[in-house]
C-alpha cells in the first residue's frame, strides 16, 4: 500500500490561510490504514487548522469529509456538489489522489495534506516500511524476494559494497544492508549459485524517467472505450 | 391535582444512537424483560449521573415502574451475563434509585393530552394491563374512561398485594401519571352491577375487558366450609383496604407459589408468630421465588413441603388442623402437573386458621347472556392475533385472558391492546400489525471472555432485620443510596451497546481486531465485532482510522458533538481556568463527582472511548485546560486501556505544541483513594491550579 505521513500544521497552515471554506478530504485506503489521511487524521487536521484560525484571530470555516479513495471517481463522484461548494480541498490523500482530484474540481483547487512517503508494508502496529521503489521491472526471483532498488542505499544491482558492515549499511547503522539480507536469504533458499550470474545493466525505461507511466489493459479498455469512458486526468489517455 | 395545561403526547425520549441499537441484538436484559425495557441503556444512564433520562427509558415501555421496581420478578437479573462472572446486576434496586431521583421531575412534566381522535374507549380494570391500554390511548389522543370496582386504582397492585411488599405511595405516583393525561375515572363501579357490559358498549367506540384474576381457588376437600378456612385474595384485600382480619393464633398457608408467600408473610406482620406452610413442591420445585422463600424462612415461617391437603380437622366449629398426604411426585413424565399422593402416609398439621393459596380466576359473571361470548370451561373466547374478543369492538388483555403472570407481562398486553383498539378506531387492519415479542440477543458470554473480567460482587441490598420488619406492614428493602447506585450501575457490562462497525467505511486496515484486549473483532473483508465478545469498553473507536466504528451506548461522536455546549459560553474575563474532564463513570459512587465549579464534566463510560480528537475539540471550544480522569489500574474494569489512553493524550499534547500551545493544558489524571476523599475533586482541583499558573487562553 501508499504510505503517507503527515505534514507539520504550520506548512499546511500557509498553505490555506488565504482560504475561507477549506474542506480537509481524507480518503480511506492507503492513507487511513497508515493513521495519516483517513476520515479520522482529516477531521484532527481540520481541528488544528480551526485552531490556527482562532490564533490568528482569522474567520474560516473548515470542516473535514471522507471517501473511500480519492484514486477512482465512483467513490468521490457522490459527494462532489458538495465538495465544489468550498474555496480550497486540503486532500489528505497520496499524491495520487490529489493529481486524481484536482483534475476534476474545476476551478476549485486541491492542495497536499499530507506527504506521500513510499510504498511500504505494516511491520508492526503504527511501523510502517518501504519495500518497494515500483520500477517496473521487477527482480524479485533473482534477489531471493529482497529488492536491491528499494533497500540499498545504492540501488546496486550485484552487492554488496566495500560499505556494508556487519550486515548493516554504512550510510546508517540502523539500515540492514540489503545485499546481505539477499546472500543469507539466497542461502537459506538453497539459491546462492544464482548470484554468481551477474545481473547486466537494467533498462530503466520502465521507471521514473520518461514521463508518466500508464498500464493499459485492452481486454477491460476495449468495451470501456467504446462506452465513452474517457480519462477525464489532464494529458490523459484520450 | 390534574394539570391545567394541555399537550399534544410528548415525543417518548430516544437516546443517542436508538435507532441502530433497534437494528442490533438486545442485550439479554432488555430481550428478557416482557415490555423489553432498555436496561442496559437506563443503568449506563444512571453510571453517569443522569436520572431523569434513565427514568424515561425505565417509563417509556412501562407504566408502572415504581411499582416494578418494588416488586417484579426481574427477569433481566435471571438473564444478566454477569451471572457467568459472579451474580447479576441489581436491576430492580437501580430502577427504584432511578425513579426515587425523579420524583419532581416525574410530577412536574404531568400534562394533560388533547383528545384528537374524538372516539372514546372503555377500559374495564385498573391493573397493570389496564392501566397501560389507558396510558397508550390517552397518548393516541382518545377519551379514555376507567371503570373500577375497588374505591382506588391499581387492581390487584392496590387491593392484593401487600403494602410490606409495594408501598402505596409508590403505586400512587404511576397511577398519577397516567391519570394526569386526562383519563375519567369511575371507581366503585362494578360493571354487571352498576352498569352492564352491553349497556358499556353503547357508550364507548371500543371496549377493554382487563380484569385480572380476582377471585381465589378453593379446594373441594371435607371441612373446608365454616370458620377458621379463608381464601387468599378476600385476606388481602381485607389487609389492603385496613380491615384486619381474623387469624387465631397458628395459621397454616395451603400453597407453595408467589401469593401464597404474601399470605403468609402478611399473617407473620399481623401479629401471628405461628405461620407455616404446606405445599405439593419440594424446595427445588416450589413456584415461589427462591428470594421469597429465603425471606420468609428467616421470617420464622415453616414451610412443609410435599403433603398435600386431604381434610379440615375440626373441633366443634373451630378449626384443629390440616390432614395432609404425602406427596409421590407433582409432575407426569412430560413435566406437566400431575400430582400423585401415597394415601398410606398421612399426618395432621396444627392450625387454628387455614387460608387456602392455590390460584386464582377471573370473576367474569357479568359477561353471562352479553355479546362477550365465554367457553364451556368458563373462560373468554378471544383471538390472541387481535386481542379482540367474539364481540367486535371489545377487546380483552390481562391475565383474564393470558392466566397468571408478571405484572410486567400484563402491562404487555395492555400495549398490544391499546394498539389494537387504536388500529380498530382507525379502520386499520389489526392482525399482522402488533409488534413480535421474540427478540435476538446478545449470547451468553464465551468462556475465554469470562476469564478477563474482574470479579466483582453484586452490592447487597439491606432489609430491615426479621423480627423488626415482622413488626409492621412497613417496606422492608432499604434502597441504595446516590453512592452504592453508582458502583452498583458500574458492574454493567454495557451489552448489546459496545462497538459496531459501519461497514461502507470499513477498509478491514485490522486496528480494531490488533486493539481489542477480547478478541471480539474479526476482519475478514470488513470488520465484524461479535457482540457477545465485545465489552463495551469502547477503546476500539477512537484508534478507527476511517471513523467506522460506532459504539451502539453513549457513542464517543455523541461526546464531541456535545463539546461546544458542554463548555458553553467562555467568559472573557474570567478568573478561574475553564477545564473540560472527561471522567469516566465507572467509579463515581466510590470517587465522588462533585467537581470544582469551573470544571466541566463529561463522564464518559471510560477514558478508553476518548478521542484525541475530543481533547483537540475541547481545546477548540475554548477550555484552558483539559483533563482525561482515569480510575487506577487496580480499579479499572477493563482491560489495556492505560498505555492507549496514555497515547492520545501525549499526541494530543504534542498537537498542542506545535500550535505553539502550551502541551500541558492536556493531561491524563489518575483518581484512586489515595487522593484524599473525594478523589476526582481533588486530582481535577490540582490540575486547575497547574492550568492557572499557565495562564487562562486569551485573558490578559
Amino acid at each position: 500500500m501508499i504510505v503517507g505521513s503527515q505534514k507539520p500544521i504550520e506548512e499546511i497552515w500557509e498553505m490555506v490561510r488565504d482560504f475561507k471554506k477549506v474542506l480537509v478530504f481524507g480518503c480511506n485506503t492507503c492513507v487511513a490504514i497508515c493513521h495519516a489521511g483517513g476520515e479520522k487524521e482529516a477531521e484532527t487536521i481540520a481541528s488544528l487548522i480551526r485552531m490556527r484560525a482562532q490564533q490568528e484571530g482569522k474567520e474560516m470555516v473548515v470542516d473535514h469529509l471522507g471517501v473511500m479513495r480519492h484514486c477512482e471517481p465512483e467513490y468521490f463522484d457522490p459527494v462532489m456538489d458538495e465538495v465544489r461548494k468550498y474555496d480550497l480541498i486540503l486532500s489528505t490523500a497520496c499524491g495520487v489522489g490529489v493529481n486524481f482530484l484536482s483534475d476534476r474540481t474545476g476551478s476549485v483547487p486541491v492542495y497536499p495534506g499530507i506527504n506521500t512517503s513510499f510504498y511500504g508494508a505494516v511491520e508492526a502496529p503504527g511501523s510502517f516500511v518501504e519495500l518497494c521503489a515500483g520500477c517496473g521491472n521487477c527482480i524479485l526471483h533473482m534477489t531471493g524476494g529482497i529488492c536491491p532498488i528499494a533497500r540499498c542505499s545504492k540501488t546496486l544491482m550485484n552487492g554488496p559494497c566495500g560499505g556494508t558492515n556487519d550486515g548493516k549499511c554504512e550510510v546508517s547503522k540502523d539500515i540492514d544492508c540489503a545485499w546481505y539480507l539477499i546472500v543469507e536469504r539466497m542461502k537459506q533458499l538453497g539459491t546462492l549459485e544464482k548470484l554468481s550470474e551477474v545481473l547486466p545493466p537494467r533498462n530503466w525505461s520502465t521507471s521514473r524517467d520518461g514521463g508518466p507511466r500508464r498500464v493499459s489493459l485492452e481486454h477491460i479498455r476495449a468495451y470501456e472505450a467504446q462506452e465513452g469512458q474517457d480519462s477525464g486526468t489532464a494529458g490523459g489517455m484520450k | 391535582m390534574a394539570p391545567e395545561k394541555t399537550e399534544e403526547a410528548p415525543q417518548p425520549y430516544r437516546p443517542y444512537g436508538a435507532e441502530l441499537k433497534e437494528t442490533r441484538p438486545y442485550s439479554p436484559c432488555r430481550a428478557a424483560c416482557p415490555a423489553h425495557t432498555d436496561v442496559q441503556a437506563y443503568v449506563g444512564l444512571i453510571a453517569q449521573g443522569k436520572y431523569h433520562e434513565a427514568f424515561e427509558v425505565i417509563t417509556a415501555p412501562n407504566p408502572i415502574a415504581s411499582v416494578c421496581s418494588m416488586i417484579c420478578h426481574h427477569p433481566c437479573e435471571q438473564s444478566c451475563r454477569r451471572c457467568a462472572i459472579d451474580e447479576p446486576l441489581a436491576v430492580r434496586h437501580l430502577k427504584r434509585f432511578a425513579i426515587e431521583k425523579s420524583l419532581d421531575y416525574r410530577r412536574a412534566k404531568r400534562r394533560l393530552v388533547k383528545k384528537t381522535k374524538g372516539k372514546s374507549v372503555g377500559i374495564i380494570g385498573s391493573g397493570p394491563s389496564g392501566l397501560a391500554a389507558a396510558r397508550d390511548l390517552a397518548d393516541f389522543g382518545y377519551d379514555v374512561a376507567i371503570y373500577e370496582r375497588h374505591p382506588v386504582l391499581g387492581g390487584m397492585l392496590a387491593s392484593a398485594i401487600p403494602p410490606y411488599r409495594l408501598p402505596r405511595e409508590m403505586l400512587k405516583e404511576d397511577i398519577d401519571d397516567v391519570i394526569s393525561k386526562g383519563i375519567e375515572v369511575k371507581t366503585n363501579c362494578e360493571i354487571g352491577r352498576d352498569i352492564k357490559i352491553d349497556d358499556l358498549e353503547k357508550r364507548h367506540d371500543a371496549v377493554l375487558i382487563a380484569i385480572g384474576l380476582s377471585l381465589s381457588r378453593s379446594l373441594p376437600i371435607p371441612g373446608v366450609g365454616g370458620p377458621g378456612v379463608l381464601l387468599a385474595i378476600p385476606f388481602l384485600q381485607d389487609v389492603a383496604f385496613g380491615r384486619k382480619p381474623a387469624l387465631g393464633k397458628k395459621v397454616l398457608v395451603i400453597g407453595g407459589g408467589n401469593v401464597a408467600m404474601d399470605v403468609a408473610r402478611t399473617a407473620r406482620r399481623l401479629g401471628v408468630k405461628d405461620v407455616s406452610m404446606v405445599c405439593l413442591e419440594s424446595a427445588e420445585e416450589m413456584p415461589a421465588w427462591k428470594w421469597e422463600v429465603d425471606e420468609a424462612l428467616e421470617e420464622s415461617i415453616k414451610i412443609n413441603h410435599r403433603w398435600g391437603p386431604k381434610a379440615v380437622r375440626r373441633e366443634g366449629a373451630g378449626v384443629k388442623g390440616l390432614e395432609v398426604v404425602k406427596v409421590k411426585s407433582v409432575f407426569d413424565q412430560n413435566g406437566r402437573f400431575s400430582p400423585s399422593f401415597d394415601n398410606d402416609q398421612t399426618s395432621l398439621i396444627e392450625a387454628d386458621t387455614i387460608i387456602i393459596t392455590i390460584g386464582q380466576m377471573s370473576d367474569i359473571s357479568f359477561l353471562k347472556d352479553s355479546v362477550v361470548k365465554v367457553d364451556e370451561r368458563g373462560r373468554v373466547e378471544w383471538d390472541p392475533a387481535t386481542q379482540m374478543s367474539s364481540a367486535r369492538g371489545v377487546f380483552v388483555s390481562g391475565e383474564v385472558v393470558t392466566g397468571p403472570g408478571s405484572a410486567i407481562a400484563a402491562v404487555v398486553s395492555g400495549h398490544r391492546a391499546a394498539l389494537a383498539i387504536h388500529l380498530y378506531c382507525q379502520g386499520e387492519a389489526i392482525e399482522g400489525n402488533l409488534p413480535v415479542q421474540e427478540k435476538e440477543r446478545v449470547e451468553q458470554m464465551p468462556a475465554e471472555v469470562v476469564e478477563k473480567v474482574a470479579r466483582e460482587p453484586r452490592l447487597k441490598i439491606k432489609h430491615l432485620a426479621p423480627e423488626v420488619r415482622c413488626d409492621s406492614m412497613v417496606h422492608f428493602e432499604i434502597g441504595y443510596d446516590e453512592a452504592e447506585a453508582l458502583k452498583e450501575a458500574g458492574r454493567c457490562r454495557g451489552c448489546g451497546g459496545g462497538a459496531v462497525v459501519d461497514q461502507k467505511k470499513c477498509m478491514a486496515c485490522l486496528t480494531c481486531m490488533r486493539v481489542c484486549p477480547y478478541g471480539a473483532p474479526v476482519v475478514t473483508s470488513v470488520s465484524e465485532i461479535r457482540p457477545q465478545y465485545c465489552q463495551a469498553c469502547g477503546l476500539c473507536a477512537p484508534e478507527c482510522p476511517a471513523e467506522a466504528i460506532s459504539m451502539v451506548s453513549y457513542d464517543v461522536k455523541e461526546i464531541r458533538r456535545s463539546l461546544p455546549q458542554v463548555v458553553g459560553r467562555v467568559e472573557p474575563g474570567r478568573k478561574e481556568p475553564l477545564i473540560v474532564a472527561f471522567v469516566c463513570t465507572h467509579h463515581v459512587g466510590v470517587l465522588g463527582f462533585d467537581l470544582p465549579k469551573n470544571a466541566r464534566t463529561v463522564p464518559v463510560h471510560c477514558t478508553s472511548r476518548v478521542d484525541v480528537l475530543d481533547l483537540l475539540k475541547a481545546v477548540e471550544s475554548g477550555a484552558d485546560g483539559v483533563a482525561v480522569v482515569r480510575c487506577g489500574d487496580g480499579t479499572c474494569k477493563y482491560r489495556e486501556i492505560a498505555p492507549r489512553v496514555n497515547a492520545r493524550v501525549k499526541r494530543g499534547q504534542d498537537l498542542l505544541k506545535t500550535l505553539g500551545m502550551e502541551p500541558g493544558r492536556i493531561e491524563l489524571l489518575t483518581a484512586s483513594t489515595g487522593n484524599g476523599g473525594n478523589p476526582y475533586a481533588t486530582v481535577v482541583s490540582d490540575f486547575s491550579e497547574r492550568i492557572k499558573q499557565m495562564g487562562l487562553r486569551g485573558v490578559k
